[in-house]
């Protein structure tokens, strides 16, 4: 009598599984890439077009052809093949990474030192400087890039915890870096005495007043503008400031720039 | 007319040179059947597969499956480099939901899955299909 009464409740049930309720769902990748902890963690080495049933992350994939390409740091996942130093942001020309005709040109907003297991391919030579055994990317980014980074840059959230063994670049970089044009500032200083570093610039600062109030994310750059005891750090469209004096000169300020 | 003969004699010897000229490949060993040359491809990169059987799939007619180490692999041959291509997306669904691959290489789609998860870096895949596609 009980299992008559179920009946209904289990025929209703089965019909609000979806159809492919229990099985995983392919997800298209092309290109090595991590393989989540879930998974079983690790590198998935397989160059060409793959699928597997775990999805992508949207801050270290892009969309190739409907496939995830995977645009971060292998070696922070024990990548163990042939790899190349970069600093800062960059374009990726993943047509040349994957061997195809689609062309696309995806950024990596990786702040600071870290590793690809590509060089820049030679037709782009010219947009990077190899100093210290790193590249720098030294030309003009589209403004797809400008547009992109603020959403984009939170993937450095992902690699700042992350331990693994980063290049170390200890040159001076390039005149042109990406880093130094687009680094930004977010914050105003009040005439601090500060040190500030980066993983791409290293500033110091010497002031009087014991004021200051620093948000600085991996890679995020500081101005120093002419007048003195002001110093405007602007980090994307984001401004922090904390114990501010002059909250409406600031922005007066940075749109004349 | 013994002229007519020894010409007929000729066109026929150099119709059998052409014959065997395109069953063989430039290097003299490779077999010209599109699928055993994938298969030829992959024993001379070190694997090992299994002998192949036919199979009834829904990818095309001419297939044949068998094992890479614990490795499934398909491997179906089309009249033409297009017919192999637009079997990608049939060939996908053979993988089903597990980690593979399926890509066509000439006539040739080569389709693979792994079932067991006896590959969790990919790296045999990826040399199934970088061997395949030489």
């Amino acid at each position: 009598m009980r299992s008559i009464v179920l009946v209904p409740f289990v025929l209703l049930a089965a019909l609000a599984q979806p159809a492919d309720a229990g099985r995983g769902k392919q997800v298209r990748y092309i290109g090595i890439h991590p393989v989540p902890k879930s998974h079983g963690g690790g590198l998935c080495y397989i160059e060409g077009p793959h699928v597997h049933i775990f999805p992508a992350n949207k801050l270290e994939y892009r969309d190739h052809v409907d496939h995830h390409y995977f645009v971060g740091d292998p070696v922070a996942y024990g990548y163990d093949g042939p790899r190349y130093a970069y600093k800062g942001h960059h374009p990726i020309h993943v047509h040349a990474v994957v061997g195809d005709d689609h062309e696309d040109v995806e950024f990596c907003y990786l702040d600071g030192p870290h590793y690809h297991a590509f060089q820049p391919p030679p037709a782009v030579e010219a947009d990077f400087e190899l100093v210290g055994d790193a590249y720098f990317y030294v030309a003009e980014p589209p403004q797809a890039y400008v547009t992109a980074r603020p959403a984009m840059v939170k993937v450095n959230t992902i690699y700042k915890p992350l331990v693994y063994t980063r290049p170390v670049i200890e040159v001076e970089p390039p005149e042109g870096w990406i880093g130094v044009r687009f680094a930004a500032p977010a914050v105003v200083v009040e005439r601090p005495a500060a040190a500030v570093v980066t993983p791409g610039i290293r500033a110091e600062i010497a002031v009087p007043m014991p004021s200051i109030s620093v948000d600085i994310g991996l890679g995020a750059g500081i101005v120093v503008h002419d007048r003195p005891g002001v110093y405007h750090k602007h980090k994307h469209h984001k401004h922090k400031h904390h114990r501010h004096k002059h909250r409406k000169h600031k922005h007066k300020k940075w749109k004349r720039r | 007319m013994r002229t007519n003969l020894v010409r007929g004699l000729l066109l026929a010897l150099l119709t059998s040179a052409a014959v065997l000229a395109t069953a063989c490949d430039k290097d003299g060993g490779a077999p010209s059947d599109p699928r055993a040359r994938v298969v030829d491809a992959w024993k001379k990169g070190g694997l090992t597969p299994s002998a192949l059987t036919a199979a009834t799939v829904p990818v095309g007619k001419d297939c044949q499956s068998g094992t890479v180490g614990a490795i499934d692999v398909l491997l179906c041959v089309y009249p033409s480099p297009e017919e192999a291509k637009a079997a990608e997306e049939p060939g996908l669904a053979w993988v089903g939901d597990t980690t593979g691959a399926a890509q066509a290489h000439g006539t040739v789609l080569v389709g693979i899955a792994d079932r067991k998860k006896s590959d969790p870096s990919g790296r045999t895949i990826n040399q199934l299909m970088k061997l395949a596609r030489n």
